[in-house]
């Protein structure tokens, strides 16, 4: 048990990236001589103009009116295609709202992970805890289980899991995108790890104090794991939120969309209309870039800490 | 009930009441996450191993056909005409995306860390494509890629270079896409950061004093120092490319692409089960994949620890 | 949500045979509700589709339709997983070709008899709804296509494929960054097409009575040969950009009476024009449709059966299917149609008499979107000689046949 446990950990977590010091000054390899360092600046920027110029398109081409759209040369800004006057519309964004069901669809997805990410959350603390810190029968083989699941790849369960939300009768609702997925192994894993490192010193104190596990679980550990805590809800929220594959097997009903599938919609639907199109992926998108830019240096540290895949 | 009758069969021993209790409490804690995993991951996988050896349409029921469908799937080109074509489109697109996202992700990461102003900026630009929606990475490149008004050709015409249609020809499909990846090789590049910031600055130090120039640094302590950030990679990649899915089904509107070029396996797997209703075939194909994948993290398993004792 | 929506709908259910065993008419209870999926037409149409319903529950204050708009490309797999989900419509429509399968395993109602009067229809579209002699769907609107050409690069529409060709360079010379035709792809589309100009070459595509496959013999291969060559003078470098057409990139397209509506209301500035489809041996396109079913799993084939009335009938089916820019199946209603007197429209429907119906066998949409597709790609695009594509997808459509 033991060793699988330790070797899995390696495996998702080579060594070298587990520990990140603080970045200080001294330590960083910045010694390099200006000149160099120069050109590391030059090069960077250009690789954000690169990384960024998909965004900034997007983002023009959604105030663009449709005549505007399709010019020979490329203009960055959305003006006239015949006087270059400033002539931006927010009419694209009130007909994807509107008429392109992305109104419904963002409200389909804000439910979705206004009750699917705290519900995992608790339940895979739960666990997590228990797996950590409590001592029971059984409880190295059926973690041993849990870790196995980690090893199958998502696509290869697709059609039973689909079968058996049919079959629970939760297949076309939202129902059906939260409750297949509210564990998370990897989560559990990850977090269980994070318990193990609390010092059962405090614990015990607590416990000679007479108060219960749930109280300490509630009072103690979860407040005490909270960095972990913090990068698992942002992770999952940005997993949820974007995720196509589950709510296109599991819904059929227009009406039941998730964001990212009335885009696929829009995009199959609306041929020719990139202007459409790019309002509705500013819509998809922003949420999660304006919950990233607040919470990015968490996540950042989080992500480079366990190995995890955005 | 808990701690009285506990204590009862246990008697003489508080702790070993405690420990009943403590039991209870756990075997409550991981309730959800075990009947979920049994649920949602375990009869899924008994169930998708029994449906591969079943002709079934998830309308009428499943007949037992032995191993047909892997024979099908496998060797019957009338049947499945494209299956290998989905092998060979999945394996091209892993051989050009990993390297092109690694290779991205090292050199953002080795310049970030050469830097001593701005390393949270340029981690946070580059990450953005990262936590972007499938579908909208989708709608967002397609539109890039339009051969009249796309911004790629509009750049490359900038430099006097006449960009191909590059979702159009069936030669440019694979490339187009692993440049996808490597826009989004933000999560590389915090891996590889992190793999930085850990090895020790006076192995530097000592390489300076023995004259080592900055490229003889890379070379010798640098690089073979990340082997195992970059063997992780490596492996995590190829398991993540294999399952490509949601960027071709945006890409190309839920078809194939030209000449089938963005057929990926995952697609083929969808398009076979979901759409022909080869639900049995389908599940082949998932077990296949899974088996394929199983072998790959057991090479990990073996290599990696290896690594760890240099 | 939903769950409780259904749960009252089976409720309703019960009702509705105890009442039907009661006074023995069809009554439908109060609050009845018939989930109806359609194609996801555009937001404009939408609307007026809407506004139909409104009419329908002004006429049956008792049922409720709630339309479920699903993405066309999506169509056929959402609905088999919803029908696998016990999650299905009441009521929607079905591609003509899926007809055979659908009713052959039973997930299709019967219509009753007394619900539509078969001599009302044109008799090609209805037939498209009979399998083994019985009426399992009624037509609600059928379609076909035709050459659109752009007003300002092409003067006379071309009649023959020999002229086709000839225009379709003649544009390309002049204007290099200009296509001829936006020529069809392997993909279902171009398969769809395809059997007009295998037509009208004098060819068939399948021959069902002596059950053998004909659709690689020499009118095909002549029909992919046409293609290939007005490639040399369209190239897909500037086709590939989306609605080429519409945005002047093709001086010329095959499409239907949806795009004549489409590009008026989206591309008011582009000036175009349609003409029947240039011929070979003779004059020839294709067919399409959508056909109107009650899916077996309904608790409301009565609710259901009356929308699906309502929208063939004589009253209705016009306004239905002028809406998505298509045609009516009612003969009645056909004259009535508004469209009968645009002369773009007069057009499309002088070409549908010339329209082939499609095969009736069960596995064709495969056999159509897979094989043929596939073969025409390899010829048109890969550049395979015609008779070895089409040889090989004779050869599949054969086995899977069985013939």
């Amino acid at each position: 048990m033991q060793s699988v446990d330790t070797a899995l950990a390696k495996g998702r977590v080579p060594k070298s990236g587990r520990v990140a010091p603080p970045a200080s000054r001294r330590r960083s390899r910045g010694v390099a001589p200006t000149a160099l360092r120069l050109v590391a600046y030059a090069v960077l920027f250009a690789g954000v103009v690169v990384a960024l110029a998909p965004f900034v398109w997007m983002i023009a081409t959604s105030f663009k009116q449709p005549q505007d759209v399709f010019t020979p040369t490329p203009t960055l800004l959305p003006t006239d295609a015949r006087t270059g006057v400033w002539a931006p519309t927010l009419d694209n964004y009130l007909q994807v709202l509107g008429i392109g069901g992305f109104a419904t669809a963002f409200l389909n997805s804000v439910i979705v992970v206004v009750i699917l990410v705290p519900a995992k959350l608790l339940l895979d603390a739960l666990a997590a805890y228990a797996f950590a810190r409590i001592e029971f029968p059984g409880r190295n083989a059926l973690f041993m289980v849990l870790l196995a699941t980690m090893m199958v790849p998502g696509v290869a369960l697709l059609i039973p899991k689909v079968f058996i939300t049919q079959e629970l009768g939760m297949s076309d609702s939202l129902t059906g995108i939260i409750v297949p997925n509210v564990i998370s192994a990897f989560d559990i894993f990850l977090l269980r790890q994070f318990f193990m490192t609390i010092p059962r010193e405090v614990e015990e104190a607590a416990m000679l104090d007479g108060a219960s596990r749930i109280k300490i679980f509630w009072s103690l550990a979860l407040p005490l794991a909270r960095p972990a805590l913090a990068v698992v809800t942002i992770t999952s929220f940005i997993y949820h939120w974007n995720d196509l594959l589950w709510p296109l097997v599991i819904l059929s009903d227009q009406e039941k969309y998730t964001l990212p599938l009335a885009l696929q919609a829009l995009v199959s639907g609306r041929v020719g209309q990139p202007q459409l199109v790019m309002a509705g992926a500013v819509v998809a998108v922003m949420p999660v870039i304006v919950v990233f830019l607040i919470f990015q240096r968490k996540i950042l540290e989080g992500i480079a800490l366990t190995g995890l895949k955005g | 009930m808990g701690t009285r009758s506990s204590g009862v069969t246990a008697p003489g021993s508080r702790q070993g009441a405690r420990r009943g209790k403590d039991a209870l409490t756990a075997y409550m804690f991981i309730t959800p996450a075990m009947l979920h995993t049994l649920l949602f991951m375990l009869l899924p996988a008994a169930a998708a191993l029994y449906f591969s050896f079943t002709e079934w349409d998830m309308i009428s029921p499943a007949r037992w056909v032995g191993f047909a469908n892997y024979q099908e799937v496998l060797f019957n080109g009338d049947l499945y005409p494209d299956f290998w074509k989905s092998v060979r489109v999945t394996l091209v697109y892993g051989l050009l995306a990993v390297p092109a996202s690694l290779l991205t992700g090292f050199v953002q990461a080795y310049l970030i860390d050469g830097i001593r102003r701005g390393q949270p900026f340029f981690r946070l630009a580059f990450y953005l494509p990262v936590i972007t929606a499938e579908a909208a990475v989708g709608a967002i490149w397609k539109w890039l890629y339009d051969p009249q008004f796309g911004l790629i050709n509009a750049a490359l015409g900038f430099f006097g270079i006449n960009g191909p249609d590059w979702l159009g020809t069936p030669g440019t499909v694979v490339p187009a896409l692993a440049l996808i990846a490597a826009w989004q090789s933000g999560s590389a590049m915090l891996i590889f950061l992190a793999g930085l910031k850990g090895i020790p600055r006076s192995y530097y130090e000592a390489a300076e004093v023995d004259g080592a120039n900055a490229g003889q640094r890379l070379w010798s302590i640098t690089l073979p120092l990340l082997r195992p950030t970059t063997f992780f990679l490596t492996v995590t990649g190829i398991i993540a490319a294999l399952q490509v899915f949601g960027i071709v089904y945006v890409l190309f509107s839920s078809n194939i692409g030209p000449e089938g070029a963005g057929l990926t396996y995952v697609l083929h797997l969808y398009l076979a089960g979901f759409r022909n209703g080869g639900m049995g075939a389908a599940s082949a194909m998932s077990f296949l994949l899974f088996a394929f994948i199983l072998l790959i993290t057991a090479v990990q398993f073996r290599v990696l620890p290896r690594q760890y004792e240099e | 949500m939903t769950l409780h929506r259904k749960s009252l709908a089976g409720v309703a259910a019960v009702g509705l045979v105890a009442s039907l065993a009661a006074c023995g008419s069809s009554a439908v209870s109060a609050g009845t509700t018939v989930d109806f999926w359609y194609y996801q037409p555009t937001p404009e149409q939408a609307a007026k589709v809407q506004q139909l319903v409104k009419e329908f529950e002004a006429a049956n204050p008792a049922i409720d339709i709630k339309l479920v708009e699903v993405p066309k490309d999506d169509y056929n797999t959402k609905l088999a997983s919803a029908l696998a989900g016990k999650k299905g419509p009441d009521a929607g429509y079905l591609d003509q070709p899926q007809m055979a399968r659908y009713a052959g395993s039973g997930q299709i109602a019967e219509v009753p008899a007394g619900t539509v009067n078969e001599g009302d229809f044109y008799e090609g579209a209805l037939n498209t709804n009979k399998v083994n002699g019985k009426l399992y769907g009624v037509p609600l609107q059928q379609t076909t296509v035709v050459l659109f050409y752009n007003k300002e690069l092409v003067d006379t529409p071309p009649q023959t494929w020999d002229d086709l060709v000839a225009t379709a360079e003649r544009v390309h010379q002049a204007k290099p960054n200009i296509a001829g035709v936006a020529v069809p792809k392997g993909d279902g589309f171009g398969a769809w097409v395809f059997p007009g100009f295998v037509a009208s070459a004098g060819g068939t595509m399948l021959d069902e009575k002596n059950k053998k496959v004909t659709f690689a013999e020499p009118p095909a291969q002549e029909a992919l040969g046409l293609w290939r060559r007005l490639l040399q003078s369209a190239p897909r470098k500037i086709t590939n950009s989306e609605l080429p057409f519409q945005k002047g990139l093709a001086a010329m397209m095959f499409s239907g009476p949806w795009d004549i509506l489409g590009i008026r209301e989206q591309f008011p500035q582009l000036k175009f024009d349609v003409a029947p489809m240039p011929r070979k041996a003779k004059e020839a396109s294709n067919i399409g449709g959508d056909n109107g079913v009650v899916f077996s799993t309904s608790d409301q084939k009565d609710a259901a059966f009356k929308w699906l009335q309502f929208l063939c009938g004589e009253s209705h089916n016009a306004a239905f299917a002028d809406i998505t820019g298509n045609f009516p199946t009612n003969v009645k209603a056909a004259k009535k149609s508004t469209l009968a007197g645009d002369p773009q429209f007069k057009v499309v429907l002088d070409q549908l008499e010339s329209a082939q119906a499609r095969p009736a066998v069960k596995d064709w949409i495969q056999i159509n979107d897979d094989y043929l597709a596939k073969a025409i790609e390899e010829a048109v695009d890969g550049g395979a000689p015609p008779a070895t594509a089409l040889n090989t997808a004779a050869e599949r459509a054969r086995k899977l046949l069985g013939w």
